[in-house]
This record gives C-alpha cells, structure tokens and sequence, in this order.
C-alpha cells in the first residue's frame, strides 16, 4: 500500500538520512560521494575504510565502500586492500573475517594504493649506458 | 604592374569570380559570416578568448592576404576559408585547432647570434 | 662496392688516363705522355673501343662501361687471376678467358653477355657457394658484400644444393689477427686480395695462404697480429664477409647508415673519410677516394679511433670554483672568461692551437686576441721563425704535393718516420720503391719502413755533409732526377731547429743547381704531423711558445692544445681551454668551454701539402658543446669586442679575406716562392746541437695513441696492448 503510494521512497529518503548521521552528515556525504545510501555496515579494515550492504538496491550497486575520513576527497579504488576486494567485487559472498579459508602469513605485505601522483610515484629511469661519457676532471 | 596582372586574368578560366568587385564581394560575404559566427563559436568552444579578440583575429587573418590582387587567388582564398569557418560552424574542429589561431604557446625562435648559441639552435 | 671501380675508371679514361691505371702502366704513361704507342681496336659486346696494348680485356670493357664481374681483380693491387669470376668469351677462341689478366689483342671480339659467358660465370659462382656459409643474416658485410651482389646479378636463379645433412659445407678455424680486424675464415673465398694488400702496400708479408685446392687457407702462418697500420683496409678490400671490422662487428646494417663526407683530422695528410652515422653517434669511418690524397686507404688510427669520440667528452662548460672544475652554465663559463678578458694591457692575450684546429677557430680566436692588442699566436708544435718563417708557404709545406711522392726517384727523410707520422705518405713511397726502384735514406734513429733504405746516421751534421759533398749519399743524389727531401716537422721543434731547416734548404738548393728538375719539381718538402699546423701557419700563428711563456699573458686560450704545455710555465695566467675532450689541457684549465669533434662541425683543415678541406658535421656536439668558433664569437660578444660574423659564410668571407686559398676546397694552391725560401735560410744563424735526431713514433705501439681523440679510444688501447704483448713474443 505504501509501495503504490510512492510512500517507502519517503521513508528511504528519511533512513538513509539517519543513516549518514542527519542534516549536516547527509550533506557532508553529498558532497564526498555525490549519492545518499542507506545499509548494513558489514565490516571496516584497518585503513578506515566501511563497507555497507543493502539488498534493496539492485545488483552492483548493493556493496559499497565509503572510504575513511582521513583521505577527504582522495579516495581512490586503490584503496580498498586485496582482501576487501573480493567481496566487493563479488567474488565472494563471504567478509573476510568471516572466511576461515584465508591464509594469513607474516610475509604477506601491507596493502599499498596505487601512489600514482604522488611524490612517492614509481619512475622508471634507464640503466643503460649514456651513449657519451663525459670527462671528469682529476684532483 | 596590375596592368599585365589584369591581361592574365582575363584570359585564364575563371574559379569563381569574373572580375574584381565580384571577389571583393565574396571576401566581404565571407567576412560578414565570420564575425556573425563570433557569439556562437564562444558558446560552442570552451576558450579563453572573448569577443573583441575574436574579431581581431579573423580581421588579422583577412589583413594577411590583403595585398593579393590577382582574382583566382582570392577566390581560393575565400573558398579555404569557407572550409574553415564550415569546420568551426559544425564543431570538426576541436578547441585546440581554433587556439592555433592565436599562437599563445609558440615560442619565436631565435634570430640574434647569441640567442642561438645559448639555445643551442642553428 | 661493384660500381665503384667502373665509374672510376670511366673517370679516368676522358683525359685522365695517367694515374695508374696499374701501378706498371701508369709509370710508364706518366714518365713519358709524348710517346703515346699505337692504340688496338676490339670489340667489346660489339662496342668497338681503343686501347694501348698492354691493357687488360677487362679494363678495356670498362672504358665501354661494361662491367665484368670479378673477385679477386683490384685495380690498386696486382693481378692474380684466381677467382675466376671475370670469364668472358672471346670469339674464335675455343676456352673463355680471365679477362682480368689477359692483355687485348687487335681485333679480338668479347662477348661479356653470351651464353657461355653466362654459363661458365654462374658455373664459378655456384662452386663459390658450395662453399660459403648461408649466414647473410647475421654477417657483417650483408648490404655491401660483393658476393651477395654478383650471386644476384650473375649467378644462377635455382639451387642443386642437397648436401646439408651429409657432408655439411668447408669449415675453417677464425684467426685472430688482432683487436681491429674479425675474421670468420669459412667465408673466404680465397680471392687473396688481403694477401696481396698485406705485401704489396703494408709492406708486412704476414698473410699468407697454406694448403691447396679444399684444404687451402688465408692466414697468418702463426697465430700473431697482423702488425700494420694501414690494417684495416684489408676489411675494404675482402669483397665477402671473412675479414670484417672487429668495433663495428654487429653493431648496423650499411644501408640503415647515414653517410657523411668529411676529412680526418688524426695526421696532416688530410685523409677523405666517409662517417657512418645513426641515431646520433658514429658508427664507422670509411675512406673516400681521393686519388691525390689518400687513393683508397685509410690509416687505422683514423679508421678505427671513432670510439674515442664517445669518451672523455666535454659536455658542459666548467669554471674552476674553489680549486676545483665544475660544471656551470654558458652564460657563467662565458662571463667569467670575458671577465678575464677585460682591460687587458697589449700583449697580455695569448693562444696556442692544438694539433686538430680548424681554420674557423684559428680565424675567430686570432681576430680576438689582435683585438686585444696581442700577437700571442702559437701552435703547439713550434715551426722555427727565422728564414722565411710563416711568411711565405713553401717554408712549410710538403711543397711536391703527395701523389708526387711516389714519382720521386732518390728521397731523403730527416727527422721523420712517414709510416706512422702518415702512413698514406710511406704507402706511396713504398709504391716508389717497389715500382720505381726508389732509393730511400734516413737521417735519424733505426727504423722499420716497410721498405729499404739507408740510414746515414742520427746526427744533424750529416745534412751539412751531403751539402758540402762529402757524404757518399751524395752521389745517389747527384744522379737522380727526381730527388725529394723531406723534412719532419718534429725535428724543426728542437733548440737547433732553425738551423736544420736553413741548412736542409740550402741543400735543397744545391740539389735544385746539379740536379735538373723539372720547373714544377719541388726538392724541398716538409712533413707535418699534426692537422691544423699549416692552416695555423698561414693564418699567422707565428709567435713561438718561448715567447709566449715569456710574456707571462694573462689569459691563454688553449684550442685543443694538450701537448707540451705545462700547468706550471703559465702560473698568473687564466687558462681558457676550447675543445672536445678532456686531457692534459682541460685539467689544468681555469675555464673550459666545451667544443665539437671533427665529426660535428663543418670545418676547414689544410693538409700538409697545403690542399684546404671541408669537414661536413655528421652528428651534433653532445650536450651543451658547441662549434669551436661560435663560443669565441660568443665570448667576443661578452667580452664587448665583437667579431663582425655571426654564420659560417660570414667567417669563410673573412677568412677568405686572410687566407683565400682556405676557401678553395680540394685545391692546392702551387707554392712558388721556394728560391725566395732559399734566399732568406741564409740569414739564419746558429750552429746545430750535438744530440742526435730522434723521432717520436718509432714503432707500432707509439702510433696508435697521439692525440686527444685516440687516448680516449679504448680500441686504440687495445692495439697498443697487443703491439706490446706480440713484440714480447
């Protein structure tokens, strides 16, 4: 009944309000990701980084990651670690903490995004040879 | 020096124009619709550039070519601009061919001897 | 590679028949032009052509233009005959003939294009790749080998070749003749020609063949270097793969090259070079015909050196800052030189030219520091000031020109070893001596020639000897016809230096009244070692180092000058060194702006006999090191004495103002004022000093490493290490 009246698109507006912290938080999300969402927080790595899932949503669009405060407006999908990216991506159903089948090493590194832009960016530099060597003068 | 210049035209083949003022027509024709265009070309190409500054750079353009005398080369003259302004009108050209215009960015090479030594240019 | 002897001999037959069309033949034409013999007609692909007897079938068909394919044939060595690839038929005669060596014969019809010329052509050729690895891909002389050409353009289209899995083809052991020259022996094909150059125009009989028919081999008979230094032409002259240059092994492929003709610099000969480039760098240097010059050959210093264009460049101008060079900016460099530069009291500027100069920067460098009210100009290699000094050229030339070396019949060398002073010239005498019965005498140390001669002693008395007539020698001269004296510019650099020149002059003159010479014979001959000596010379360079040394100059510009200059003779002053590389002159420099190399600029060089030349710029000077005579211009500019040319046509105009003759590319200017030289030796005084004439390069090892350019080559290092290590054996 309320379906047909339009009145749950209503009451989603309203959730997902509370949802991202009221007035003022719905405004500051708006502002960061351009969308309001309403859904269950399924887990947070260690990078600050939420994950939310909310089946009302169509698929695609019903896992989504609100990236930690700390990085403002440079998230970047490269921020989400490997093992967040599996669920995400729908490659598994199961969160990692609740996956048993995980294998954790202490080899295995901390996950690093792709630092493009930075200051710490990869540059390639050559090693060959310089075609002239120029002459160094003897002391 | 027209004078010879004159005999010439007359006996070759006409491209458009059959004596001088009906190329100097055609020139105005052009320019006319050319500063016509001014407005619409600042709305569709996102440049730098406003009104005023287009129109001196279509009457520098036009100015290049006026010492031209001999008929046929106006009349190819106005024909490639109406290539030109036919690609502006229609948005074939992207904002960087239009700014080409104008050189903002092109350095003048050197022409003194020190100048070249220190660039390095012959 | 094919085409080129054709197009030569094309050249010479209208009106240039004289130089040596074969060493035998050409004596005999250039000693007599007024008893022409009788020409013989024939026939060639029923071209009628005329001939002097004696010619060869295939020279004749050459003067048609009518190529005849061949191998082992060279028109600068003799005729061997053994590879069979120029058969031709000839009509009425039952066999085909080798039409490299057999002479004409009146009336004789050649059929050059006839089937069983065809036929036994692509008979030789089809043995010939029986033979001969299938390795074109991977060879060295793949694009300019004379093999793959001729198997294409006479050779037959379809193979019978079956035996891969059975026999395989004919392998031979690679020798190893050294760190210049690659051999991969299975591709010889025993055209000999490489033995023929090692013993006929090296003069080192080391190459050799061993065994016969399949068995036969090309080689050093022991494993040892093949001592030469003219070497590397034996990579020109091998017309497959089997002798390739060892540098250049795998580096490009010829026809990805670009080709630029210029001149080396490495002697004053003034050799014709060809610079292979790509991508910025030099590849490979390759001679250029020139038959007054330098024929076909190429000494392997110049050959070889290239590598040394690579390393210890200078790249940025440096400024000593605190005791210490280091790299600066051009406006820094050139400010702080024009610093120097300024409210310089007369005679307070100096320059030295250094021994590869061109005459642009010799030009602009003078203009500057007469600006300054000097006359500081030296080179670095001193020519004695008294006589005629600088002021008249036959002074200091090689005044008989080079290709006149090899027609002289008695030749007196004073002071100078030519086979590695400049190897082009003893490879002339050497064709005197093996065609003409040169006689050759030596005043100064022991040496090795590549020919005999007498050596009459180390002492400079000799010279005054022979004058007075009481020297044996003199009784060769007193018969000879065509003596030539020629002196070594290094001898002249001793304290007596002066005195042995006007004394070698006055024996010139004595020689000139007893012996009848033809007008244009010059007796007197002087041999320069280094490039830019005579260009510097008839610029003006005329003050001497002692002069400078003493006037204690404020600033000195070093161009390129590296040799016999010493940090401590020039304490106060502001040392400004010009030039390409870093060596003894750069480390003891105040201001170092960086300069081009031979190969990257166009520049004007005088050889010694006087014939000015145009380098072409193959490359660009690396990094921030300009053209020689722009950073004068530059710093002239700076320094607010500005030199009224900013374009190389500018600078040629007013080096054409000075000196036209340097403008006049390839042409020798004749020397004419010899009896006036002869004149002024009078007035030279002094008395010759009792230490004996010696000669810097003695043997093989000192020839390889003499000027900036070759002690930055790490090949001539290697040849050095090798000469050393086979003259331990």
């Amino acid at each position: 009944m309320a379906k047909a009246l339009g009145l749950d698109k209503l009451v989603n507006f309203f959730r997902s309000i509370k949802h991202n912290g009221g007035i003022l938080g719905s405004l500051r999300t708006l502002y960061r990701v351009d969308e309001l969402k309403f859904g269950d927080l399924i887990g947070e790595d260690k990078y600050g980084n939420k994950y939310y899932e909310n089946n009302m949503y169509f698929y695609g669009r019903n896992r989504w990651v609100i990236y930690s405060p700390r990085v403002h407006m440079n998230y970047d999908a490269s921020q989400v670690p490997a093992e967040w990216y599996g669920w995400l991506h729908y490659k598994t159903d199961l969160p990692p903490f609740k996956d048993p089948s995980r294998p954790k090493y202490k080899w295995m590194v901390d996950h690093t995004p792709n630092l493009s832009g930075t200051n710490k960016a990869y540059m390639p530099y050559s090693t060959v040879k310089t075609k002239i060597q120029a002459w160094q003068p003897k002391d | 020096m027209s004078n010879p210049a004159r005999i010439v035209t007359r006996q070759v083949k006409p491209l458009l124009s059959l004596n001088e003022n009906e190329a100097r027509r055609r020139v105005f024709g052009l320019y006319k619709a050319w500063i016509r265009q001014v407005p619409f070309i600042l709305q569709d190409y996102d440049i730098p550039k406003n009104a005023k500054d287009l129109k001196m750079k279509i009457r520098e353009e036009f100015n290049k070519h006026r010492t031209v005398k001999d008929i046929r080369v106006i009349d190819m003259l106005v024909i490639k601009g109406q290539m030109e302004l036919k690609e502006t009108v229609e948005k074939w050209k992207n904002k960087g061919a239009l700014m080409f215009y104008f050189k903002d960015t092109v350095e003048p090479k050197p022409t003194d001897f020190m100048s070249k030594f220190m660039n390095g240019t012959d | 590679m094919l085409r080129l002897p054709l197009f030569r001999a094309i050249s010479r037959s209208n009106g240039r028949l004289t130089s040596a069309v074969c060493f035998h033949n050409s004596a005999a034409n250039q000693q007599q032009p007024q008893q022409q013999p009788e020409l013989i007609e024939l026939f060639i692909d029923d071209k009628p052509v005329q001939v002097p007897p004696g010619t060869t079938v295939l020279k004749a068909a050459a003067m048609v233009g009518v190529e005849i394919p061949r191998f082992c044939y060279h028109e600068r060595l003799a005729i061997a005959g053994n590879c069979r690839m120029c058969l031709v038929e000839i009509e009425k005669q039952v066999k085909p003939v080798a039409a490299c060596a057999m002479p004409v014969m009146k009336g004789w019809r050649v059929k050059t294009n006839s089937a069983l010329t065809r036929k036994a052509r692509e008979g030789v050729m089809e043995f010939l790749l029986v033979n001969h690895p299938l390795d074109c891909p991977i060879c060295d002389q793949g694009g300019e080998c004379d093999l793959q050409d001729q198997s294409m353009a006479f050779g037959n289209d379809r193979s019978r070749f079956t035996d891969i899995n059975f026999s395989g083809k004919r392998a031979v052991e690679d020798k190893d003749l050294g760190p210049l020259i690659k051999t991969v022996m299975t591709r010889c094909i025993h055209c000999t020609r490489c033995i023929r150059f090692a013993s006929e125009v090296a003069g080192v009989d080391d190459l050799g063949t061993t065994g016969r028919g399949n068995e036969m081999q090309v080689g050093t008979y022991v494993e040892k270097l093949f001592m030469s230094e003219v070497s590397g032409n034996i990579i020109d002259l091998c017309p497959v793969g089997a002798l390739t240059s060892k540098p250049y092994a795998f580096v490009a492929r010829p026809w990805e090259n670009h080709r630029t003709d210029s001149i080396d610099v490495h002697d004053a000969v003034g050799s014709n070079i060809v610079v292979s480039h790509r991508t910025g760098e030099v590849l490979r240097i390759l001679p250029r015909v020139n038959e007054d010059v330098n024929e076909e050959w190429l000494a392997d210093k110049a050959r070889f050196s290239y590598d040394g264009l690579k390393r210890q460049r200078l790249i940025t101008p440096m400024l000593k800052i605190d005791g210490k060079l280091q790299n600066v900016e051009w406006e820094d460099a050139l400010v702080a030189a024009a610093r120097a530069l300024q409210d310089l009291p007369p005679n307070k500027c100096a320059a030295i030219a250094g021994c590869m100069a061109d005459a642009e920067v010799l030009v602009a460098v003078k203009d500057l520091v007469n600006t300054l009210d000097s006359e500081l100009l030296t080179t670095e290699q001193e020519f004695p000031k008294s006589g005629a000094g600088v002021d008249l050229r036959s002074n200091y030339l090689l005044n008989n020109k080079i290709a006149n070396v090899e027609h002289a019949d008695v030749i007196l060398l004073i002071g100078t070893n030519p086979r590695f002073e400049a190897p082009l010239v003893n490879t002339r005498i050497r064709k005197g001596y093996l065609h003409r019965e040169q006689n050759v005498a030596v005043i100064g140390p022991k040496l090795d020639l590549t020919y005999d001669h007498e050596n009459l002693g180390q002492s400079p008395d000799i010279i005054s000897q022979i004058k007075s007539g009481s020297h044996p020698f003199c009784e060769v001269l007193k018969n000879a016809k065509k003596p030539m004296i020629i002196l070594g510019a290094d001898v002249l650099t001793r304290k007596d230096g002066d005195k042995i020149l006007a004394e070698t002059q006055s024996l010139c003159k004595n020689i000139e009244k007893t012996v009848k010479t033809d007008a244009d014979w010059k007796v007197f001959n002087i041999l320069h070692t280094n490039a830019s000596q005579v260009t510097a010379l008839d610029v003006g360079y005329a003050a001497s180092l002692e002069e400078v040394k003493k006037a204690k100059p404020s600033v000195l510009f070093l161009l390129g000058a590296d040799e016999n200059i010493k940090k401590e003779d020039f304490g106060e002053s502001c040392i400004i060194y010009v030039g390409s590389h870093g060596d003894n002159g750069a480390q003891i420099a105040d201001i170092v702006l960086p300069g081009a190399a031979y190969t990257e600029k166009t520049a004007t060089y005088v050889n010694m006999e006087g014939r000015a030349q145009l380098t072409n710029a193959a490359i660009t000077p690396p990094g921030m090191a300009r053209p020689d005579w722009k950073i004068i211009r530059a710093l002239s500019e700076i320094a607010g004495h500005r030199l009224p040319y900013d374009d190389l046509h500018e600078l040629r105009d007013r080096i054409a103002e000075i000196a036209p003759h340097l403008v006049n590319y390839g042409e020798v200017e004749p020397s004419n004022f010899l009896k006036q030289v002869y004149e002024l030796a009078k007035t030279t005084q002094g008395s010759f000093l009792p230490d004996p004439i010696d000669i810097k390069q003695k043997s093989l090892d000192q020839f390889f490493m003499t000027n900036a350019i070759s002690r930055a080559s790490p090949t001539m290092a290697k040849c050095v290490q090798a000469v050393q290590k086979q003259k331990q054996v």
